[in-house]
């Protein structure tokens, strides 16, 4: 047993968002609120070249202009820039339009160098090097499982796929940022909008030689991350820099412009996958290549980790014989960052498209198929739960005969990831009034962290949530680690249990009471005297969990004169171990979907081979759905707490472009075989064309996955 | 509150010197005293060049004047953001494409990201502060905080704003003038659905179940 | 943004005086102040005409809408909504209600070039004073497939695309007098200029436009990637008299895929005197589209303005 309460009264139901009220007045105030008396405003000059050598910055025309408070350059030179976009200098003015003047008169000595931004271009002969005397691609690595090509020689049929994937940018609506009081040049307090508090403190602590115990750090509110925002940052030291220099506090928070180019991005895949199985559609075997780009720092001896272009492949689905390789390949464009779920929404994206065309070639219900090739039990289930509410049985029809003008389609995909929790501390504070204060250096993305504080400690200590005063984003409290890889749940909740457990166990000793909740709580409070109780406890192994699966499925209608998809509904049906807060779950596991949607349908970063530049650092043309793009969204959420807390917010987005893709290959009788699904896209397939720039790609992708030394890897991990 | 080094007899305020010296509220004047006179000040700017340096302008924000100098380039967003200290609309695309910046201007919602503050004078300017005045949430955002509306939250003040704006003008809005009045916001969390449900709930309407 | 003066203007007369090479006219503003903050354009003083001539009247024969008339006044103008869909539904297309409620008539005849790379403020293209149109051999999804000059940027407005069709003309005061411009007149230097966005010059200001209630019927269709808040791939606008399933006067514009309103007079005829049938729209949109010059990645605005064609022409008799 996971050691939660049995008939929990708050666990699992529904708790209103705590600070919601604060939200929805305007009240709260986020890292890019913040003004501090005699704040000034930083910018940052960044590179208007793709590549370039940079020998000098002068600052001087800069520094003349009345206003200006202090300004610095980036890193010593001369250096390479590698990407548009890329730190040169930064300024601290008084206000944002002098900044702006002044970042435009900074003279910058450079010598452009030749580009390449697209992995197309990178991994041609001759291509420009994005680091000297190294090359774009990567050495393969590959992962081989018996005999793949015996497999395939096996099988009753054999479908293969080449599909791509484009990058994604983060762009949570609060940009990457900080403000930072260092203006006495000793203690240091940061706002920062921020995933990881402790991180933004350690990055800073280093680089500016100051002790971290100097360094406060701060984000109670902040506008999003998905995984962009675990570190200080360029923006962050230089942000402190010019505080010290101005003595002053400075607020950096970077333009939406800015944002697009250098805090990180979702890598893009190109996947060549083969598949076969056998006639009663057993898989039996798997050959896939593949490359991708994480930007600059793809390639070379750099590539792989969260922010790597590698993707798992195969993916969930059991198969005996595999072979599958991947090279990264480095361009001039901004590196990649861990983006929701890492690496899971191509790798879906890649496979499901393969499963897909596999159950035609067999002419075999593609869920049916499904079933056949996992052995997991959950996901057993899941398809089935998927079926029954989507009604797919009775929605089903073989792809390309739907009739009409508008065509209708479905498709399903399943999807996995890992999670779990890990050493989070919290501390309680009760005082003789009978209230409580928790508090735990965690942060709160919009993901209800600071709610889920307040249910379990209320339903730990018997109280009501509301009764619970939750404290976090302050590196004065406990620390709690990044909130990331979809482990804040799992390592918070067990950290505020356990305190709140060690709490009441301290409370019946101050008090003397055998029992000091319910009825008794404010008779044993008042025993404890002037000085609060403060108790403290840590994550324990137990009360959380890790590994879950989902299930989704996708309805569209596809105009087939206009290549218009709407997507009419999504199913999912998604463990989420022992539920904290029903309300909130809720919410995550809609914007999960509906990310995926994006991903699906809209989303790009567009890359110019001309000028170096990315086309669309906008959201005009970097497009994001609005609310007339949203379908019915059906949830279900599983909940198993003998599993204890597992995080939800990064599974529930990995199979929707996935299931999207298939609804609209199955709606229109034709492979949709890149991402993001554009009406030009449906019109090109509907008419038998290839998008050209996968036919410049696939030329060379055998090649490149035979070079070099290969690496077993046998497993990988793929963690945000 | 003139500027220090100010020789000029005309009122004048430093942008800076205006935050450091006193809070938003020493400036201000309860609307109703200044209307007319600010109306007599517009006429009597109208063809004459303001600018390009700061200039003393003042802004109907809430149903309170303030008095701010500003150059003609800065943005109604700025002023009320960086001037005032009206922080619930958000600077999020500067650009018109996200509405996170939604303010109401003469009661209709307009980017303020987009808007000289110069161009807006004698205008009746309403944002998520003066909505909620003191806290005070409205049916809508209590709504909003019933079917948790929101996530990170950044998003969240501007389709108040526009929502709150929707159902004073349409008590009983449809679906679709509720998607109407959403089409120029974005939300990168995804609240879309709740957003629906919970504007829905507040035109008098409640969820059909699916 | 760089400094400049700022006036409003009370008067057409006056704002003209008050204009030169260096000054730019603002309406709601959102295109200029997005070129302003970009430096694509750093006028020495703005004049706003935002409150000049903001009615609409009918005239008879004709509607008038002042310059300064916004966008949000003609989506729920019942008059217009009645006599001149095809404009209301065109004026409902653009951005936002938050960008409809400022956007004037004049600024979206008038605005410039969505084009990613006019509109990148470190990307100097033929239309920024460049020598190089990058369209041409880069990311061209969102640009022409006809064009006369060395620019790909196509015409954006929903307005222009309409007041095409139903054959408005735009008073434009130029150096104190006011001359009247037929819609063709008025986007035509775009087409043989790259550096032009249509024909005004920077003193140029749109007073009004008067558009001739001699089309009973008009309609207007759009297609974008999104639901709302989108520009349109392609837009079609049409307008023409109509008598069981005969069309008569027929006017028809596409929208962005030329630097103009696109039009082919000799494939409209194709249409007048014939019963409407699906195949004689289908031969009149092959016909429109013939000749079209399209690369790999706006291909797809073939069929697709062929469909907005269609779908233009039967939404004239009320159907969608």
């Amino acid at each position: 047993m996971s050691g939660w309460p049995e008939n929990p009264k708050y666990l699992g139901k529904r708790t209103l968002r705590v600070d919601g009220k604060e939200k929805v007045t305007g009240q709260a105030k986020y890292t890019y609120d913040q003004h501090p008396k005699g704040m000034l405003y930083g910018m940052i000059l960044r590179s208007k070249w793709a590549a370039a050598r940079v020998n000098a910055v002068d600052l001087s025309p800069a520094l003349k202009i009345p206003g200006v408070k202090a300004a610095i350059v980036i890193d010593k030179t001369p250096r390479d820039i590698r990407f548009y976009g890329q730190e040169i200098a930064a300024v601290a003015a008084e206000t944002p339009e002098i900044a702006e003047e002044a970042i435009r008169a900074i003279l910058v000595d450079a010598t452009p160098n030749p580009f390449v931004v697209t992995p197309e271009e990178s991994l041609k002969e001759g291509a420009p090097s994005v680091f000297r005397n190294r090359q774009n691609v990567s050495t393969a690595k590959t992962r081989t499982k018996k005999n793949a090509s015996q497999g395939l020689a096996d099988a009753a049929a054999v479908a293969e796929v080449m599909v791509s994937t484009q990058v994604c940018v983060h762009h949570p609506l609060e940009t990457h940022g900080n403000v930072i009081d260092w203006s006495t040049g000793d203690e240091m307090t940061v706002w920062a909008s921020t995933q990881a508090i402790s991180s933004v403190r350690r990055g800073l602590a280093k680089p500016l030689g100051i002790q971290q115990n100097k360094v406060r750090v701060i984000s109670e509110f902040m506008g999003g991350g998905f995984g962009a925002k675990f570190q200080a940052g360029v923006e962050g030291v230089a942000c402190a820099k010019l505080s010290k220099e101005a003595g002053a506090p400075v607020k950096l928070m970077l333009s939406r412009f800015d944002n697009h180019h250098s805090v990180g991005n979702r890598p893009c895949t190109y996947q060549h996958i083969k598949i076969g199985a056998d006639k009663n559609g057993k898989l039996t075997g798997f050959i896939s290549k593949g490359f991708g780009s994480a930007g600059y720092a793809s390639g070379g001896e750099t590539a792989g980790g969260g922010g790597g272009a590698g993707f798992p492949s195969p993916y969930v689905y059991d198969v005996d014989n595999v072979e599958s390789s991947q090279v990264g390949v480095a361009i001039n464009a901004g590196s990649a960052r861990a983006f929701r779920a890492p690496a899971h929404p191509p790798a879906c994206f890649g496979m499901e498209a393969a499963m897909d065309a596999l159950a035609e070639k067999l002419e075999m219900d593609p869920v049916e198929f499904r079933k056949k090739n996992t052995g997991h039990e959950v996901r057993l289930g899941q398809f089935d739960i998927a079926s029954e509410k989507f009604g797919w049985k009775q929605k089903y029809k073989k792809p390309g005969t739907s009739k009409g003008v508008v065509k209708t389609g479905i498709g399903c995909t399943t999807g996995e990831w890992g999670g779990g929790g890990k050493g989070s501390q919290a501390e309680v504070e009760i005082s003789s009034d009978g209230t409580v204060e928790v508090r735990c250096g965690t942060q709160d993305l919009g993901t209800a962290t600071k709610t889920s504080i307040a249910v379990v400690a209320a339903e730990t200590l018997g109280l009501r949530p509301s009764d619970i005063s939750p404290k976090l984003g302050d590196t004065r409290y406990p620390p709690s680690g990044g909130s990331g890889g979809s482990t804040t749940s799992p390592s918070v909740c067990p950290a505020i249990k356990v305190a709140c457990d060690n709490a009441l166990e301290e409370l019946k000793e101050v008090s003397g009471m055998a029992n000091v909740t319910g009825a008794n709580w404010k008779k044993a409070c008042a025993k404890i005297g002037p000085d609060p109780l403060v108790v403290q406890g840590k994550w324990r192994e137990g009360l959380s969990g890790r590994g879950t699966a989902g299930v989704q499925m996708a309805e569209v209608e596809v105009d087939t004169e206009t290549g218009f998809i709407k997507v009419k509904k999504i199913v999912l049906v998604q463990d989420c171990g022992l539920l904290v807060n029903l309300q909130t779950a809720e919410s995550q596991t809609n914007g999960g979907v509906i990310m995926g949607i994006s991903y699906a349908l809209y989303e790009e970063r567009v890359m110019d081979e001309q000028t170096g530049v990315s086309l669309n650092p906008n959201f005009e043309t970097y497009k994001l759905p609005t609310l007339a793009d949203m379908p019915e969204i059906g949830l279900t959420l599983q909940s198993m707490p003998e599993r204890g807390v597992i995080g939800i917010g990064e599974p529930v987005t990995v199979p929707t472009a996935a299931a999207i893709a298939n609804a609209v290959s199955n709606a229109i009788g034709a492979r949709i075989t890149s991402l993001p699904i554009t009406p030009a896209k449906v019109l090109d397939a509907l008419n038998g064309e290839t998008p050209a720039v996968e036919k410049l790609a696939w030329d060379r992708v055998a090649s490149l996955t035979t070079h070099g030394d290969f690496i077993n890897l046998d497993k990988q991990e793929w963690i945000a | 509150m003139k500027e220090p080094n100010s020789n000029d007899d005309k009122i004048r305020f430093s942008r800076r010197g205006f935050i450091k010296t006193a809070g938003p509220t020493a400036t201000a004047v309860m609307a109703g005293n200044v209307d007319q006179a600010s109306a007599e000040m517009e006429r009597e700017r109208a063809e004459k060049p303001l600018g390009p340096g700061p200039v003393a302008i003042e802004l109907n924000v809430n149903g309170t004047v303030h008095k701010v100098s500003v150059e003609p380039r800065i943005t109604l967003l700025d002023v009320l953001r960086n001037e005032l200290d009206l922080t619930g609309a958000k600077e999020v695309c500067d650009r018109a494409q996200c509405g996170a910046c939604t303010v109401l201007l003469d009661d209709e919602p307009v980017n303020a990201c987009m808007m000289l503050a110069v161009a807006v004078q004698g205008r009746k300017i309403r944002t998520i502060e003066g909505i909620s005045p003191n806290g005070k949430m409205n049916k809508l955002q209590e709504e909003f905080v019933k079917h948790d509306a929101m996530m990170c939250g950044f998003c969240t003040p501007g389709f108040v704003t526009s929502l709150t704006n929707l159902l004073e003008t349409v008590p009983t809005a449809t679906d679709e003038q509720i998607m109407k009045a959403c089409s120029g916001h974005l939300c990168r969390c995804g609240t879309y659905p709740h957003i629906l449900k919970a504007a829905r709930a507040a035109a008098g309407r409640t969820e059909v179940p699916s | 943004m760089n400094k400049f003066e700022y006036i409003k203007a009370t008067t057409a007369e006056s704002a003209c005086a008050a204009a030169g090479k260096t000054t730019r006219f603002h309406g709601g503003g959102i295109d200029l102040l997005g070129e302003m903050k970009d430096y694509l354009s750093s006028p020495s003083r703005v004049i706003d005409v935002s409150g000049l001539d903001r009615s609409i009247s009918d005239e008879g024969d004709h509607w008038k809408l002042g310059g300064a008339v916004r966008l949000v006044d003609i989506e729920n103008h019942e008059g217009l909504q009645q006599s001149l869909p095809g404009l209301t539904q065109a004026a409902e297309h653009v951005g936002s209600p938050q960008i409809r409620n400022l956007a004037t008539v004049g600024g979206n005849i008038s605005q410039h070039s969505r084009c990613w790379y006019y509109r990148h403020p470190d990307v100097k293209c033929l239309k920024a004073g460049g020598s190089t149109c990058y369209a041409q051999e880069g990311i061209n999804k969102f640009h022409a497939i006809f064009f006369e000059g060395a620019c790909l940027s196509p015409v954006v407005s929903n307005l222009g695309v309409a007041l095409s069709a139903l054959d408005a003309t735009a008073r434009v005061m130029r150096a104190g007098q006011v001359r009247d411009m037929t819609m063709e007149a008025f986007y035509e230097d775009a087409d043989v200029n790259p550096r032009a966005h249509n024909s005004l010059k920077p003193d140029d200001l749109v007073v009004s436009v008067k558009i001739p209630k001699t089309r009973a019927k008009s309609s207007y269709v759009q297609f974008s990637e999104k639901e709302t808040f989108d520009w349109a791939l392609v837009s079609c606008s049409a307008a023409a008299n109509m008598e069981g399933d005969m069309l008569s006067d027929l006017r028809l514009y596409l929208g962005v895929v030329s630097p103009i309103p696109h039009t082919k007079a000799a494939a409209l005829r194709k249409l007048e005197g014939v019963r409407l049938t699906e195949s004689a729209v289908e031969q009149a949109a092959a016909a429109l589209l013939q000749g079209a010059d399209t690369s790999e990645h706006n291909r797809y605005k073939v069929p697709l303005a062929k469909t907005a064609v269609k779908r233009a022409i039967l939404a004239l008799g009320g159907k969608k």
